[in-house]
């Protein structure tokens, strides 16, 4: 059984303000109880699928400076700082 | 002009000078702006850049300047694939400004081989549906019947190849969005294996089983666009350093005394009736030109859609964690708000499907379910891994229909997400897998709608898995598409 109360957690964890937390909780609710047929499913193998990429084959970890266009396409202002909201 | 032709006689014609580059891309525009009210693939046009650079093209061909392999090809890119200058929005209110500052790896290697790219294609919000109905830009519709869904969530990429508004596109393939709408369509697409192809500048959405995939006409338009964007990134670690394969080469060698499995979980309950006879008929018109046939089971795949749910929410909710609207995004100021009230709200612009997945993606993560549901889909994913390295001792290739079902009306399966769900049975497994398919148009039913038949082979086998698909093209004779 999924609650308002725990949608709404769930909205917080993701961080969005849900509208209307009612609408989903119907929907997750079926979805969840259908992933419930995990539970259904008998292993003979602990195993999880990985790929394993040998350190020497990651790419350097060096500086590489960003170009201005990175800049020029971000929310600023005519100063090039980003305004953020209050932390409190 | 036949805006209808493949890539591969598109070139040829532009390299004998046969057809005017500027002519098809101005024709292209026209017939866009033509067709988009009745279909609406597109998010942006770049009818500007594309004419400019069309121009230049042919002014190379006459002055027998040295030209890339496309020769002005008009492609076409889902809206999750940054090309530098244009916008790339997700087709979600969250990046309707968005700007893309550079080129994702499959342009660059595009525009490096002088493909123009006629504009940005519609798809559902962050390419997590199957319908391109969760499109913050309104749904997208399929050009042989327009009251359809074209599928999705590279519908804007399907709908484009196939109403002719360019001549192939890049889609993005995470559980099906490139393989739904080809088949919907009727046209071919393909999901590579996964570190085939790079990922760099494309948005991510569920990092460990998405791939970019080309979509295109014909089998050899699909092999053609595969020797451009395929091989080694340094920008995207999980490619693999293979050499490189001419997947053009040795396209037309037949399929005699190859073995095919037919997906027993793919083709039984649930099927409609009219899918089920055209995979019959794939079945027996391989098995004439040579292929021997046999049922395979992989008990998995019934597990498939539950466990590719709880790990595409998994990584998609952490994935979409980045999106807070400051740094880039829509117009939303910040004053009079604390941080997380701001954040909170300006999140609140994700689209309904979105917001189920993180919220979806948030539960199978949370302490308490890890190892129910999170640990468990991994599980079901090494189990359909082996199931398919077993099934590929024996046989070459697998076969099922694409899609379960015929496309359906738009916003008839819109209000279940669940049932939405359930039409990604046939495709999901090779998203988990890392292996290879593709969809190949094969029918259109008794309403007029298309039907794809569906191939698997073994990771990074594609060479083997365009032969089976040339074969399959060639045994049928589909209509033009009436629109």
């Amino acid at each position: 059984m999924v609650e308002k109360k725990e949608i709404e957690h769930l909205g917080d964890l993701v961080k969005v303000e849900l509208k209307d937390p009612e609408k989903y909780i119907k929907q997750v609710e079926q979805i969840i109880h259908y992933f419930d047929r995990l539970d259904t499913v008998e292993f003979n193998s602990d195993d999880t699928l990985r790929r394993e990429v040998d350190a020497e084959n990651l790419r350097d970890d060096k500086y590489e400076p960003y170009g201005m266009s990175l800049i020029d396409h971000l929310n600023k202002d005519q100063n090039n700082f980003i305004r953020a909201p209050k932390m409190v | 002009m036949n805006l209808g032709i493949s890539a591969t006689e598109f070139v040829s014609q532009a390299k004998e000078g046969a057809i005017s580059v500027e002519e098809f891309i101005a024709k292209t525009l026209e017939r866009i702006k033509q067709v988009e009210d009745k279909v609406h693939a597109f998010i942006t046009v770049d009818s500007q850049n594309a004419l400019a650079k069309a121009k230049d093209i042919d002014k190379k061909i006459r002055s027998k300047e040295k030209i890339g392999s496309c020769f002005g090809m008009p492609v076409s890119i889902k809206d999750n694939i940054c090309a530098a200058g244009l916008k790339t929005t997700c087709a979600s209110k969250m990046l309707e400004n968005f700007v893309a500052p550079y080129d994702a790896t499959v342009i660059s290697r595009l525009k490096n081989e002088d493909a123009i790219i006629i504009g940005k294609v519609n798809l559902d919000e962050f390419a997590m549906g199957s319908t391109t109905e969760f499109s913050y830009f309104g749904t997208s519709r399929n050009p042989w019947n327009p009251q359809y869904v074209p599928g999705g969530s590279s519908g804007g990429s399907g709908v484009s190849v196939s109403a002719l508004e360019c001549v192939a596109s890049l889609g993005s393939d995470t559980g099906g969005s490139v393989r739904s709408p080809a088949s919907f369509c009727s046209v071919v697409g393909l999901k590579p294996t996964y570190g085939l192809i790079s990922r760099y500048g494309l948005v991510s959405y569920a990092n460990s089983i998405e791939q970019i995939g080309p979509m295109a006409r014909t089998v050899e338009d699909v092999a053609f666009l595969l020797n451009i964007i395929s091989g080694h990134d340094s920008h995207d670690n999980t490619t693999i350093n293979n050499p490189q394969v001419d997947y053009l080469k040795d396209l037309k060698s037949g399929i005699s005394g190859k073995k095919i499995g037919i997906i027993s979980q793919m083709i039984g309950e649930g099927i409609d009736k009219e899918v089920a006879s055209a995979t019959n008929m794939a079945i027996s018109k391989l098995q004439d030109l040579g292929a021997e046939c046999i049922p395979i089971s992989l008990d998995a795949v019934e597990h498939s859609v539950a466990a590719y749910y709880t790990i595409a929410s998994a990584e998609a909710s952490s994935n979409l964690s980045r999106y807070d609207n400051l740094r880039y995004g829509f117009n939303f100021g910040t004053e009079g708000y604390e941080f997380k009230a701001y954040v909170a709200k300006a999140r609140s612009n994700f689209g309904p499907e979105v917001t189920r997945r993180m919220l979806l993606g948030a539960y199978v993560l949370s302490a308490g379910y890890y190892g129910k549901y999170y640990l468990k889909a991994q599980k079901v994913r090494a189990m359909i891994k082996a199931q398919l390295d077993e099934a590929f001792k024996k046989v070459d290739f697998l076969i099922s229909p694409t899609m379960p079902i015929l496309p359906f009306k738009i916003g008839e399966k819109i209000d279940d997400p669940l049932k939405l769900y359930l039409t990604d049975i046939n495709t999901v497994t090779a998203n988990l897998s890392g292996i290879p398919a593709i969809s190949v148009p094969f029918a259109i039913s008794s309403s007029g709608l298309p039907i794809g038949i569906q191939l698997f082979a073994n990771s990074f086998e594609e060479n083997k898995l365009l032969q089976a698909a040339y074969v399959l093209q060639e045994t049928t004779d589909l209509p033009e598409v009436p629109l």
